[in-house]
C-alpha cells in the first residue's frame, strides 16, 4: 500500500507532453505553409476588375428590393442608423461594439443630445457616398455626385476649392472618427475654434460619429456636440447607434470579411443602401495603382497609409464589387468627365 | 358668591400667592442676571447714542483698543467680539496713512519682492520651469504655445494706481445691503453672479474678477463639456480683467489655460491674467505670519493684498464668514446661495479677524452694515 502512492504519480507526471507539442508544431506549420484563409492579392483583384469592367452596368430592381430587404431583416437602418429619443430611451444599457464587455447607460444629460426619430425623410432618392480614394483625384466627378439628392461622406475629408471638381461641394452627411477629433483637434480640449471653422464647409450637413462604439470615443464625440452647440453652427451631431452597427458588422462578417472592425465606408454604404432607393459610390478603391496601372495616392488629399491590419481593404472592396455586379449599386471606379473637357469648361 | 379676601383666608401660602412669589423669584434672578453677566448689553440701551462719533475720540480710540486687544481668535467668545463690533460701528472710520504705509511697506520687505503680479512674457521667458505652490514637486514647462497666452507685458496695473477700491467678497452679508451705489469700482472674487437681482447689493462695475478653478471644475465640468454658459457669465462682467491662480496646484493649470482659449474662441475683449505662483508664495507665507493658519488662504485674501498695493483706500464689502451677522441674525453663505464650503480647507474667521484688525488700525474698511445711502 505505501508503495502504491508513488506508483501511481508516475504516469500522471508523465503526461504524453512531448506528443502534444509536437502535434502543436506540426499543426502550426501546416497552417503557415498551407493558410486556411489568405486576403486577396492586390494584383489578383485589379486584374480581376479589369476582366469584368467593360461590361455596362444596369441596375437590378429585384436585386435592389432583396437586398435592402436583408438589411431590414438584420438591421434596420431607417429605425436604427442613429441614436435617437424613440429607439434609445432613458435608462436603456448599451453595449459598445467596438469594446469587450463596456457598457453605457443613457442618462439624462445624454439623452438630451438625440433627436426625437432619425431625421431624413425617407426612404431617400438618390445618394451618393463619397470615399477618400487615391482614384478620385483628376477624376472631375464633382458635378456627378452633386446631382445627387443625398451625398455622404466619410472622415471629414477636406473640401476646398482645389478638390470640388473631383468630388463635389454638397454634403449632406459626413463621418467623423473619434480618433480624427483627436489627433487633429486636441480632443477640442483646448481651442476650438479651428474645428469649427473647420466643419464649416459642409454646410448644413449631420455630422456621424460613433460615439459609442469605443471607450475612448464616447467623451470627444459628446464634446464635438457640445462645441457645435455652443457656437450655434449649422451642422447637427449625429450620434451612430452601437446595435446598428454590431448588427452591420455581423451581417458582413456572415458574407465573409475577416476585419476587427469594418472601415467606415462600408458602414455607410451599408446604411445608404437601406436608407436610399439608388446608391452610387465614388473613391471606394484601396489599391496603390489604378485600373490603366497608374499609380495613385491612398486618399486623393494624401498618402498617408492606414495601420495595417485593422481594416480588411481589399475584402471589403471585393463584397462591394460583387453588390455592383449584381446591380445593387453603382461603384464608378473610371473618370466621369475627361479632363480636357474639364480644362475647356 | 361674595368676594372673599385672600389675606383673611386660612391658607395664606395657598396657591395663588405661591404662584406670585415665584414670578417675582424669576424676575429678580433674570435682572440680576442681566446686570452680573450683560453689563454692555445694557450699557448700550442706557448710553445715549448721538450720531457717529469722530474718528479719534477718546471713546473711539478705546472701542479700537477693544478688538486690537483681541489677540486671537479664540480668546473671546464670538458674541462678545461681534457686540465689540458692533459698538466700533459707531465710529466714523478714517484712513491712518502712517499705519497703511507701515503695513504695505512690510509686506513688500517681508513678502513680497515682486510687485502685484501676474505672468506676463517678461517675467517669464520661454523655457522656464514654473514650481508650484502647493505641489512643490510639479514643475510647469513653459513652451511655445503657452507663452503666446501670455500677456504681452505685466496688467496695466501699478502701485497705488487708484484712490479708493472696493473688493466685494461675496459674503451672504451683502443680500440686502443696498451697498451697490458705493461700490462703484470693483474687484471681485470667485465669478459672483451680478444680475438685477443683485445689483442694488453688489453694484455692476467690476474691474477685476478672479475666477477659482474649482468653481469651473464644478459648475463648467471643467470647461469640457458646454462652454457657452461660462462665457456668458464673463460677459456679464464687461470688460473686467480675469485673473487666475493657474499655477497653484497641477489640477489648476489645464483648466486656468483653457480660460483663454474659450475667451479667444469666441472673440472676447477680456484679458486673463495669471498669478505668478511666487507672488502666491509669498502672500500666504506672509499671512501664515499674521497667524492665518489655513491650508489654504482664501482668494478674498489674496486679493485684498493686492488691492492693499493697488489702491490707496480700501473698502471691504461682503467679506463677513460667520453663520450671523454682527447682530446675531443668521445669514446665507454667500449673497446669492448657502452652498457651504468644504470644512478644513480655508480658516475664513481667521482671516476675517485679521480684516477686522487691520479695520481697528485704519489701514481698510470692512463694511458689514447697511448702506445709507439711496
Amino acid at each position: 500500500m505505501a508503495a502504491a502512492g508513488p506508483v501511481c504519480k508516475c504516469p500522471r507526471t508523465r503526461l504524453p507532453v512531448g506528443g502534444a507539442s509536437a502535434l502543436c508544431v506540426f499543426v502550426l506549420c501546416w497552417l503557415y505553409i498551407f493558410p486556411v484563409y489568405r486576403l486577396p492579392d492586390e494584383k489578383e483583384v485589379v486584374q480581376g476588375v479589369l476582366l469584368q469592367q467593360g461590361k455596362a452596368w444596369r441596375s437590378n430592381q429585384t436585386a435592389v428590393t432583396g437586398f435592402r430587404k436583408q438589411l431590414e431583416d438584420c438591421c434596420d437602418p431607417g429605425q436604427l442608423f442613429a441614436m435617437t429619443k424613440q429607439n434609445s430611451p432613458l435608462g436603456k444599457n448599451l453595449w459598445f461594439d467596438g469594446e469587450f464587455l463596456h457598457s453605457v447607460t443613457i442618462d439624462n444629460a445624454t439623452y438630451s443630445l438625440f433627436p426625437q426619430a432619425t431625421p431624413f425623410q425617407l426612404p431617400l432618392k438618390k445618394c451618393s457616398v463619397v470615399g477618400n480614394g487615391g482614384i478620385l483625384k483628376k477624376s472631375g466627378c464633382g458635378r456627378q455626385i452633386d446631382q445627387a439628392d443625398f451625398v455622404m461622406r466619410c472622415n471629414l475629408p477636406p473640401l476646398s476649392s482645389e478638390y470640388s471638381k473631383d468630388v463635389g461641394s454638397k454634403t449632406q452627411l459626413v463621418t467623423a472618427n473619434p480618433s480624427i477629433i483627436e489627433k487633429r483637434f486636441q480632443n477640442l480640449l483646448w481651442s476650438r475654434k479651428t474645428f469649427v471653422d473647420s466643419v464649416k464647409v459642409y454646410n448644413h450637413s449631420y455630422i456621424y460619429m460613433p460615439a459609442f462604439s469605443m471607450k475612448t470615443g464616447t467623451e470627444p464625440s459628446l464634446r464635438v456636440y457640445y462645441t457645435l452647440e455652443d457656437f450655434g453652427a449649422n451642422q447637427t451631431v449625429l450620434f451612430a447607434n452601437p446595435n446598428f452597427l454590431r448588427d452591420i458588422g455581423k451581417f458582413w462578417k456572415s458574407r465573409g470579411i475577416h476585419a476587427k472592425r469594418l472601415s467606415t465606408g462600408l458602414f455607410l454604404v451599408s446604411a445608404a443602401l437601406g436608407l436610399c432607393e439608388e446608391v452610387t459610390i465614388y473613391g471606394f478603391w484601396p489599391f496603390s495603382v489604378d485600373l490603366h496601372g497608374r499609380f495613385i495616392s491612398h486618399h486623393y488629399y494624401d498618402n498617408v497609409l492606414p495601420d495595417s491590419g485593422f481594416h480588411a481593404m481589399p475584402e471589403e472592396f471585393l463584397q462591394l464589387w460583387f453588390l455592383h455586379k449584381n446591380g445593387v449599386l453603382r461603384m464608378q471606379l473610371e473618370q466621369c468627365e475627361a479632363p480636357l473637357l474639364q480644362s475647356s469648361a | 358668591m361674595g368676594y372673599s379676601d385672600p389675606s383673611s383666608s386660612r391658607d395664606l401660602l395657598g396657591n395663588r400667592t405661591l404662584f406670585f412669589i415665584f414670578i417675582c423669584a424669576f424676575a429678580v434672578v433674570t435682572l440680576l442676571q442681566q446686570i452680573l453677566y450683560g453689563r454692555n448689553y445694557l450699557k448700550r440701551y442706557f448710553e445715549f447714542y448721538e450720531g457717529p462719533f469722530e474718528y479719534n475720540s477718546t471713546k473711539c480710540l478705546e472701542l479700537r483698543q477693544d478688538i486690537i486687544e483681541v489677540k486671537v481668535l479664540s480668546m473671546v467668545k464670538q458674541t462678545e467680539l461681534f457686540d465689540r463690533w458692533k459698538s466700533l460701528q459707531m465710529c466714523k472710520w478714517e484712513m491712518n496713512v502712517t499705519e497703511a504705509n507701515l503695513f504695505s511697506q512690510r509686506c513688500q520687505d517681508v513678502a513680497m519682492p515682486l510687485p502685484f503680479c501676474s505672468q506676463h512674457r517678461k517675467n517669464t521667458p520661454l523655457g522656464t520651469k514654473l514650481k508650484y505652490e502647493v505641489d512643490t514637486s510639479g514643475i510647469f514647462h513653459i513652451n511655445q504655445e503657452i507663452f503666446r497666452m501670455f500677456q504681452r507685458s505685466d496688467m496695466p496695473y501699478y502701485r497705488s494706481q487708484f484712490k479708493k477700491c472696493a473688493v466685494v467678497g461675496n459674503g451672504g452679508i451683502l443680500k440686502n445691503s443696498r451697498c451697490g451705489r458705493e461700490i462703484d469700482s470693483a474687484i471681485s472674487c470667485n465669478l459672483p453672479p451680478i444680475s438685477e437681482k443683485y445689483f442694488m447689493d453688489v453694484g455692476v462695475k467690476t474691474d477685476i474678477v478672479t475666477v477659482n478653478p474649482s468653481i469651473i471644475t464644478e459648475r463648467f465640468h471643467k470647461l469640457e463639456k458646454w462652454r457657452k454658459p461660462f462665457y456668458d457669465v464673463l460677459q456679464v462682467y464687461e470688460n473686467a480683467s480675469v485673473l487666475l491662480p493657474a499655477f497653484y496646484n497641477t489640477r489648476n493649470t489645464d483648466v486656468s489655460i483653457r480660460v483663454k482659449y474659450v475667451l479667444d474662441d469666441f472673440e472676447s475683449q477680456q484679458a486673463v491674467y495669471y498669478f505668478h505662483p511666487q507672488y502666491l508664495i509669498n502672500v500666504s507665507r506672509y499671512w501664515l505670519g499674521q497667524g492665518v493658519r489655513a491650508k489654504r488662504i482664501s482668494t478674498g485674501l489674496i486679493l485684498v493684498t493686492a488691492a492693499l498695493e493697488l489702491c490707496e483706500e480700501v473698502h471691504l464689502f461682503g467679506f463677513w464668514a460667520f453663520p450671523m451677522n454682527p447682530s446675531g441674525i443668521f445669514i446665507t453663505h454667500h449673497y446669492y446661495d448657502n452652498v457651504k464650503p468644504r470644512p478644513g480647507f480655508h480658516a475664513m474667521p481667521s482671516e476675517i479677524f485679521n480684516f477686522l484688525h487691520m479695520h481697528s488700525k485704519g489701514i481698510l474698511q470692512v463694511h458689514t452694515g447697511t448702506c445709507s445711502c439711496c
